[in-house]
This record gives structure tokens, sequence and C-alpha cells, in this order.
């Protein structure tokens, strides 16, 4: 270990298309060292990972900028393999472990001790015999190592998670010659004490000279386990910090910042405070990746509620559970009246709306007219646009043609006309569509999530504006959920910050990025402060 | 753009070769009834009977050396004392061996024979005959006039005393009128006598050609001679190929003039068929996008058919109408398959449990012996009660096994004929139409006939337009059916399972109770099955059980994967152009096929092969697009 780092990633700079994710990036790593990689989701954390471990997704998509240089030698990783054989592992966010194999066998896989025997003379070295004596001895002592005191012949199968966690970390520490372990977010599905105990694990394990990488977004873990931080914001370097030139406060400042202006700017005003129209009272949702672990909130008429945080942190089940798309638990009350969750006909009855962030999967009929979509809602909902002959209905061609004439022109939407199937418009559009169908509802309270995933700019102009116009001259009481802090800021009277299934704080928009970074990391502002953690 | 010139020069050859073939047709097509044709026929008609009477000329010669010979040999052994059998049998043997020689070269040199006088008499005796084969048909056709009723009244006599007998009725052929009575009319006479003239005149002028002939040798000639001469029905076309048959394409001064004008027609044909290529050439990226592939190829292939069924002279017409009669027997099958596409359950391959739910129908009319439309109606109302619960159990089923519907369809299909064949041999049913005459169960076909609901449909407001018959009943029903399903997909239910079938979660979303609309779809489809059946029994004439069943589901499914509808998405008119194009493919391919392949069973593999590759080809597009 003669060079300073043993890791140095220097200038790095990756671009998909048009879509620049990397720019000149550099990540610097000393031996021992626990490095820790802050950023939001899409700060460009698993595109540098990517190239370090030589991803085909890289190679497929041309390349990278910039030099990667282990212990100060220019290197090339071409392929995951060639990471691990230069000494570089990982520890993965979803377990890479056979469930059916033992300990042993997991923490051995494809580096199996082997016997050479009569048949392997002959057929090759496949046929080899396992020393299972010697592979156990050395799964135990990678066991021992991170502090595991569970029997190596147990199978991965029904272990409890954390468990899991620490059995591929025994499998990254148990190869030989490693230099370089990279830890993607492995506090996410602890519990506390499991994320402690992998804490001082990391440590220990740094202590041994191997340098780590540390990716997660949980602020206090950072200051507790990490020796230098990077922060990465927008696929740019922000900064590097020594753990004790830095605070936690200041750290949440980083990592959000301020992105460009305002997109919509609206009247400051106060926040409504008139009846309560939506009552939310501990709402659990067991909706896969963003589980909502009891979550209580008031929204008055008239206002605009943003509900943010970062991605798989439960903040899309809390629209999905209130309109029962995924199943949900806990007391909701909408305009004074109880809402029976289970059945999404209830919600929208009751006058509620939705734009779902799924807009290809939930949110449009695609191959279906623009019209039949736009009123594809009022008509089963409200028995809208039908023309009633006795028991039997039929559609109403003029009223439906006239209704989706009129959000066309409303929402500029782009098209051949309302015949034009759903699938073939443009992402912007197809967005409008939906906000269309939800309007053709004539809702009182409307949920849009995600709005402006995957449109471009000057169609995340006109939705905003949209959503502001309705809240501002029909009264519509909206709440907004998106990953875009910006975006919230600009419209909401208020945003609430959810991190891990719970309600962390409601705070106004104009509150400081430091308040929305602890927020979105789990750490309640205020409580912050009282706490006395900065320094 | 090179793409682009090529498919522009590649049109502009193939409509230059339309023009020219389409010109040469023009100009040879009115020469057949001109003089140019008339003396084609000419020279070719006296080439046949030379040919023909000829060889009984040489025979002559044969015969009086054989019998010299004979006579000579028995003298010849008589002094030798030889063996006289085998002293004949050898100079018999010789005597015919030199003949043969000698007239054999002689008899092929026909430009030498003057035929003037041969020519003329055959023309008179051509009309002559003609004008007798009229009269006769006339006279024969007012006699079956007379005698059709009674005939019919005895078949149908018969059939009963078979029935009440107990025994196997079969198919019931067209009536025919025993011509044993006719007798000839006296205008026949007249003309038989003219003809006989003429003939006398024909015979005369043989003889005058060969001297061997005489009267006696002349008259045992009529019937070839005649037979050259003229034969009932002849025109330019068919004349020629008989002529050129009998190999007298020799009497021929421009064999290609000839060719060209007796070919004219298909000329005609051929013109038209390079121009629907060129125009296919032209415009194939918009019938691309239009049409898809897979109808682009199955209607150029039915196009193909139709030309090829006119170069054979098939009666393209008649097979045109066989098709819309088997597109409106086979449509409501595929009508049923619009329900299980649109609310999600995919292709309904277990159709074959409306279809036994109406076999069913059908035999519970038979069986009570309601006759006419109210039995019709009584089959159908029992088919859809049974289809309709059967169709709500298969539901359940396909409910609880969604994701898997292709495999689970396919077997429930099989499983319920399997199933039935048990049925049918202890089902209850005793009318002795149904059952065998000897042991259990119910015969395998059975027979419909006008006491019940055969060509029920197919008879209502039938008209014929030459030998063009419209089916006006059954294409009545089939429009009917096909308008209540598309008011059934336009209402608030319809609306809903639609959305279903194309995307269940956004139904979901709506509150809209996804199982609720699968059983609907699923129930509407398997009844629509039951109706189907018994439409196609009415009009087969005949209800086939046990494992008839078994492949319809997916004739069916082919029929409207063809016409444009994929395993997600699919319109009525999917169900018309696509009922239309798989019946008109196996109509048309079964006569041209068995003119290219005599005797072979390339239609039934034509069937198979359409149908199952048609269903392949959709499921390798619903894995893509249609499902992301």
């Amino acid at each position: 270990m003669s060079a300073e780092y043993v890791l140095q990633m220097n200038h790095i700079s990756k671009r998909y298309g048009e879509n620049t994710v990397l720019n000149d990036v550099t990540l610097q790593v000393r031996p021992g060292e626990i490095h820790a990689l802050l950023g939001e989701n899409g700060a460009g954390k698993s595109t540098l990972m990517n190239v370090l471990f030589g991803m085909p997704v890289i190679h497929a998509t041309g390349g990278f900028d910039g030099e990667v240089l282990l212990d100060g030698e220019k290197t090339s990783i071409t392929s995951p393999h060639d990471a691990m054989l230069k000494g570089i592992g990982m520890v993965h966010q979803e377990f890479m472990l056979l469930p059916g194999f033992t300990v042993t066998e997991n923490i051995k896989l494809n580096r199996e001790v082997t016997n050479r025997n009569f048949v392997s003379r002959l057929m090759g070295k496949n046929l080899e015999t396992l020393d299972m004596k010697a592979m156990s001895s050395a799964a135990r002592k990678a066991l021992d190592s991170v502090g595991m005191s569970i029997d190596e012949y147990t199978r991965v199968e029904g272990m409890p998670v954390g468990y899991m966690q620490f059995v591929e970390i025994a499998r990254e520490i148990d190869k030989t010659g490693i230099k370089l372990l990279v830890f993607d977010e492995p506090t996410a599905v602890l519990t506390e004490s499991e994320a402690t105990q992998l804490v001082s694990v990391m440590k220990e394990i740094a202590k041994s000279g191997i340098a780590i990488i540390f990716i997660t977004h949980r602020l206090d873990e950072v200051m507790a386990a990490a020796d230098a931080i990077t922060i990465l914001r927008d696929g740019r370097l922000v900064t590097c910090r020594a753990k004790q030139d830095t605070s936690i406060v200041e750290l949440a400042e980083l990592m959000i910042g301020r992105k460009g202006e305002a997109m919509v700017s609206t009247e400051p005003r106060e926040v409504p405070q008139g009846n309560v129209a939506l009552k939310v009272c501990d709402l659990w949702v067991n909706m896969p990746g963003e589980e909502v672990k009891g979550v209580s909130f008031d929204v008055h008429e008239g206002e605009i509620l943003g509900i943010g945080g970062l991605a798989g942190q439960g903040k899309l089940g809390i629209p999905n559970g209130v309109m029962s798309l995924y199943d949900a638990m806990g007391d909701v009350e909408i305009f004074g009246e109880k809402l029976k969750l289970g059945n999404a006909s209830n919600a929208l009855n009751a006058g509620i709306a939705m734009v779902s962030e799924d807009r290809k999967g939930v949110g449009l009929l695609l191959d279906q007219s623009i019209e039949d979509n736009i009123v594809f809602t009022a008509m089963q909902i409200h028995g809208e646009y039908l023309r009633k002959i006795g028991p039997f209905t039929q559609k109403n061609d003029k009223e439906i043609r006239d209704v989706a004439n009129k959000m066309i022109a409303d929402l500029d939407i782009r098209c051949f006309g309302p015949t034009q199937h759903a699938g073939t418009l443009s992402g912007g559009n197809q967005q409008k569509v939906c906000i269309a169908r939800a309007l053709a509802m004539k809702p009182r309270f409307l949920f849009v999530s995600e709005p402006t995933r995957g449109i471009d700019i000057g169609a995340k102009k006109l939705v905003l504006e949209t959503l502001v116009r309705l809240n501002r001259e029909q009264g519509m009481t909206i709440v907004m959920v998106s990953s875009e802090l910006q975006e919230l800021r600009s419209i909401s009277d208020r945003i609430m910050i959810v991190s891990e299934g719970q309600l962390v704080d409601i705070l106004p928009p104009g509150a400081s990025d430091a308040d929305f970074g602890l927020a979105m990391s789990g750490i309640k502002p205020g409580e912050h402060k009282k706490g006395g953690d900065a320094p | 753009m090179t793409k682009n010139k090529l498919q522009r020069a590649v049109a502009i050859v193939l409509v230059a070769a339309a023009l020219v073939l389409a010109v040469l047709g023009a100009v040879n097509l009115p020469k057949r009834t001109t003089q140019t044709g008339q003396e084609i026929i000419d020279a070719l008609r006296i080439r046949t009977l030379l040919n023909a009477t000829g060889d009984g000329v040489v025979e002559s010669y044969v015969k009086i050396a054989q019998d010299e010979a004979r006579a000579k040999a028995r003298e010849d052994a008589k002094a030798t004392g030889a063996n006289v059998m085998a002293t004949i049998r050898d100079y018999v043997a010789k005597a015919e061996e030199e003949t043969r020689a000698k007239y054999a070269s002689s008899q092929t040199d026909y430009d030498a024979l003057d035929t003037t006088a041969l020519k003329a008499a055959i023309s008179t005796y051509a009309a002559q005959l003609a004008d007798y084969q009229a009269v006769a048909q006339q006279a024969e056709q007012a006699y079956i006039d007379a005698h059709i009723a009674e005939a019919e009244a005895a078949a149908a006599a018969a059939r009963q005393a078979k029935i009440d007998a107990g025994q196997e009725v079969g198919e019931e052929k067209p009536v025919t009128v025993d011509m044993s009575g006719f007798v000839a009319t006296e205008e026949m006479k007249a003309a038989q006598l003219k003809a006989d003239e003429g003939f006398a005149a024909v015979g005369e002028a043989l003889c005058g050609i060969y001297p061997v002939l005489d009267a006696a040798a002349v008259n045992t000639l009529k019937g070839t001679i005649t037979d050259v001469v003229y034969q009932r029905g002849d025109e330019f076309t068919v004349q020629y190929d008989r002529y050129m048959a009998a190999g007298s394409e020799k009497a021929l001064e421009n064999g290609t003039a000839a060719f060209l004008i007796r070919y004219a027609d298909d000329l005609l044909y051929g013109a038209l068929a390079l121009l629907v290529a060129a125009a296919t050439v032209l415009y194939y990226e918009l019938l691309c996008k239009k049409l898809g592939i897979p109808r682009i190829i199955i209607g150029l292939f039915f196009i193909l058919l139709c030309f090829m069924t006119l170069w054979f002279d098939l009666g393209l017409s008649t097979l045109l109408s066989n098709s819309l009669v088997r597109m409106g027997m086979n449509s409501i099958m595929v009508l049923a398959m619009v329900p299980g596409i649109q609310c999600g359950i995919s292709l309904n391959l277990g159709l074959p449990i409306g279809l036994v739910a109406g076999l069913i129908g059908g035999l519970v009319t038979i069986q009570l012996g309601v006759p006419g439309w109210p039995g019709f109606l009584l089959a159908i109302v029992v088919g859809c009660v049974i289809a309709a619960v059967a169709g709500w159990l298969y539901a359940q089923l396909l409910n609880r096994l969604k994701g898997d519907e292709m495999s689970v369809t396919t077997y429930v299909g099989f499983s319920i004929v399997s199933l039935m064949c048990i049925a049918w041999l202890v089902l209850p049913f005793t009318s002795l139409k149904l059952r065998w005459p000897m042991g259990t169960g119910l015969r395998n076909t059975i027979g419909l006939d006008n006491t019940n609901f055969k060509h029920i449909l197919d008879d209502f407001l039938a008209f014929k337009v030459g030998s063009f018959t419209v089916p006006t009943g059954l294409l009545l029903f089939m429009l009917l059916m096909c308008f209540l399903v598309w008011l059934f997909t336009r209402s608030k239910t319809g609306v809903a399972m639609s959305a279903v079938g194309n995307n269940p979660r956004f139904a979901e979303a709506t509150g809209i109770n996804v199982d609720k609309m699968r059983v609907i779809g699923t129930v509407l489809s398997t009844v629509l099955g039951a109706i189907g059946i018994l439409v196609y029994s009415q009009s087969y004439g005949f209800m086939q059980l046990y494992t008839a069943p078994r492949q319809m589901g997916f004739i069916a499914a082919s029929a409207i994967l063809i016409g444009g509808a994929s395993t997600s998405r699919c319109k009525i008119s999917h169900v018309l152009i696509g009922t239309f194009l798989f019946q008109g493919v196996l109509t048309l391919g079964m006569p041209v096929a068995n003119e290219l392949v005599p005797g072979s069973t390339i239609s039934e593999t034509l069937r198979i092969l359409i149908s199952n590759g048609i269903i392949l080809y959709a499921l390798t597009k619903s894995g893509g697009e249609a499902r992301a």
C-alpha cells in the first residue's frame, strides 16, 4: 500500500445519449478509510459505482471519460468479474444469496476449496471434490470477523434479514486480496441495533486496512461511521469533506442545494386554514417498495399540500393507499365522512380523483383513444356520457367528443385528434390526458402523484400551472407527491416529508435546504437542533 | 429512397407485362366466334375424325388380311400336312404385322388426303347434331319438371320408412328423376332423322377417302364420329381441349395463334393479377401499416386462389358463393372470440364448452320433435342456458388462474370434448334419429332434415344470381349478432369490460370489479359459442358430436387473428374480414389443390397449417408490444 489512495476516480463523466448523468466527478479513497458517498436519488451515485465495477450498461452506452486508478496505477475495469479479481467487492442492497444453500456454501460460492480426485484428473477441474472442512473453517473466520456467531452450516433460507446482510459482508471479506468494499444502502433493511452493529463491523473491517465506500442517505449514520464524505448532486461533485470538518446540518444543505429557479412562480399567500378536507389517521399501506408505516396528517380545504421524500421511502404509498390501489389500513375521513378503504370506487365516489405516477401501468388505456380515456372514469363512476335506453346504456359519442375537444384545448394536448390512441402520445401529453381524465370527474379533491416524471420541461411547466389554476380558480384541494423538491416548493402551501414510511415533518416551502435535507434523511430538523448534535 | 425507386421499377415492369397480356387477350378473345376460330375448330375436327376413323380403317385392312391369311394357311397346311392351328397362328400374325406396317405411315399423312367433301359434310352434320341436342335437352327438362314432385315424395317416404325402421339415414342426396319412362318426342325424331341424313353424307365422304370402308364399317364407327363432331354443351374452349387431348395439334398451321385464342381469357385474368401484384408492390408499406403482414399474406393468397380457379375453369362464382355460406356458418363462433379477448381472457380456446352446450340444445329440439323456427329458437334458448351456467363455472376457473389463460383455455377445451365423449354415450336421449340403431349412445353424426332446422337460416329469403347463391337469412343473422355485440361493447358494462382486458390495473383503479367483468366476458363468449354451433349445424346439415368440436376453437381463434385482431384487442370488423378470408382460402383451396395434386389431402393440411400458424404468429406478437 505504497500509494496514498487505494482508489482514485478522476474527472469521471458519463453521458447516456444527450443526458449527462456524471459530470467531472472525482472520488478518492484512502486505504482503511470509510468513505461515505452522499446524494439524492438521481445524483449519480449508482452510475459512479457502475463505472467502478465496469458494468456492461456502461460499456454498451459508449463508455465514460476520465480515469480510474487502483493503488496509484491506472487500470481499466472491463467487467464486474474483473473488478472482483482486482480486489473490489460489493455488498448489494438486495441480497444475492442462494436461499437453499448453507452459509458456508454461499460464502464460498464459485471460490470453493477443492481436492483433486480420480475423476477430476481425467475430466478436469470442474469435477474436483469439495473440501468442506477447509471451506467451513474459512467461512467461520469470515463470520467471526463480522461478529456473527451463527453456525456456518445453517441454511440462508429463513434467516432474519439482518443476518443475510452480514453473510453478504462475510462473503466479500472472505475474498482474498480484497482492497475495497462498496456498501450500497446496507442499513435500509436493518433494525436500529443491527445498523449499529453494522457500523461497528465496518469500522473493524476498515481497521484491517480495507477501504469502504458507504452509500447511504442516513446522515446520522454517515456522521457515526464515515471518515470522509463525498457529496454528489445532479451528477456533479459538490464537495469532499473530512468528517471533523463538517456537520450534519451542512451535509443536509449540501445534499439538497438550490436547483435552478422556481419553475412556476405563485403569489405568496396565507396557508388556507379552512375545514379539514382529508383527515388521515395512522395509515399503513402495503405498496411494494413504497410501504407506508403509520402516517397521520390533515389536508385543509383549498390548500396544495406537497409530499416529498426520497424514492422508496413511502411517499407514493400515501395517495395509492387512500385510493385503495394497494392494500391499506387506517382511518381516512374525506370532507367529514369516513372513507372505507378496499375499493377504488369508494374514494372516486367521494369526489377524490388521482393522477397516478404509473402512467402506462395504471393511468392510461394505451390501446384506446384519447376521448375514451378521458371520459372513462366519469362514465363508470358517475354514469355520465351515456345515453340510457331502458335498462341498456350506450356511449354518447357527441358529449364524449365535446368534452374531449374541450380538454384538448384547455390542457393543450398535442395530438391529431380525440380519436388518436393514447399509447402513441408523448409522455407529457399522456400526462395531460391523465389529468384530463381526473378533471372529467369534476373532483373536489385531487391527488397528483409524480406529475412531472419523465416529461419535458415545457410540459412540466404547463402541468404545474394547470394545478395552480385549478386550485386558485376552482378551489380544488390538491395533494401533490413529487421527488422534485423544487417543484413542491414552487407551488405547495405546505410540504410534508416522508422517510422510511413515516412522516418526518411538515415544512413551509420557504424552509432552508438543510431542513429539507435533514428531514429527507429521517431527522426532524427541530429535534436535531434541540438535540444539540450540531457543532 | 432507392427502395422506393426499386418498388416503382418493379411496379412499372409488372404493369407493362400486364398491358401486353391484356392486349393479347383482348385481341384474341373475340376471334373465338369469328371465322378464325371456326377455321381452327374445323381443322382440328377433321384431323381428329380422320385419326379416330383412320384407326378403324387400319383395323378393317388388318381384318381382311387376316381372313385371307387364315384361308391361305388352311390350304398350305393341307398341302404340306403341317399342324393346322400352328400354321394359322403364324400366318395370321405375319399378315397383321405386314398390314399394320404398310398402312401405319400412309394413314398419318393426312395432308395428302382430299378432305373438301368431308369438310362440308361434317359442318352440316355438326349443325344438325346441335339442333337435335337442343331439342332433346328441352324435352328431357320438360319430362323432369313434370315428374320431380313425384320423385321427391317417393324419396321422402323411403327415408321416413328407414327412420321408422330404426335404420341409419345417410346424407340427404339430391332427388333425381328416373329417366327410364322418357320417350323421344316427335320433334326429337324429326331432328334425329335429319341428323341421320347428315351422318350418311359424312359416311359417304369417308368412304370416298378410305376406299376400304363400306357402309357397315362406317356404321360401327357412328358413335366415335358423333362424339368427335359434336357433344352437348360444346363451345370453343371445350372442343379445343377435346381435340388437343386427342392429339390433333399437327392440324394447325399456326399453333401459337390458336393457343393464344384458346387462352385469351386466361391472359386477361393474368393481366389483372399482374396489376394487383403491381399495386401491392407499390403500396406495400401502406398496406403493411393498415393491414399487418399476416393479413396481406392471407389476402394475397386468397386473391391468388381466385385467379387459379379462373385459370383452371373451376367456377369461381359457385366457389365464392360457397365461401359466403361458410363465412356465415362460422362467423358466430368467431364472434364468440370478441368478448373473450375484450375481457382479458385472451383467445377463448375453451370455446368447445359453448359448442357442446349448443349441441345439447339441438339434441333436445330433435328429441322433442319441434320443427322449423320454433325448434331452432328452442335449441338456441336451451343451448344458451346451459352455456351460461357452464361459462360461469369456466370463468371462476379462469379467475383463479390469471396470467395463464392461453394454456388453461386450451386444456379446458380438450378436456370438455373428452368428457362429453362419455356423456354422448350415456345421455338419456331416446329418439331414433339420435341413437345408434343398435347398442347404446348417440350417433357420431346426426343428419338434420326438413323436419327440424336444416338450412333454416340459409334458405330464408335466399336468392340466386346466376350460379351465385346468396344465403340471405344466414347473412342477416350474422349481421344481427355482430350488431348486438357491437352495441354491447358500447354500453357502460362493455366499456368497463374492454378496459379490464386492456389494462386490469387501470380498471381496478377506477373501482371496476375485474373478476366480475371477466365472468361477463367469458359467459358471453360461451353463449355465443352455443349459438354459433347451431348456426353452423343448420347450414352444414349435420350435428357432429364426439371429437368434432375439438378443433373448432382453434379455427375460430385463427380466423379472428387473420382478421387483424391481437390477443388483447379486437373489433367486429376483424370478425367479418377474418372469417371471410379464412373460409374463402379453405373453400377455394380445396379444388385448386386437387387440380394441382390430384387426390391429395392438401386442403386439410392447409387448414391446419394456416390455423395453427396464425395463432403462433399472434402469440409472438402478444409477447411484444401488445403487453408491454
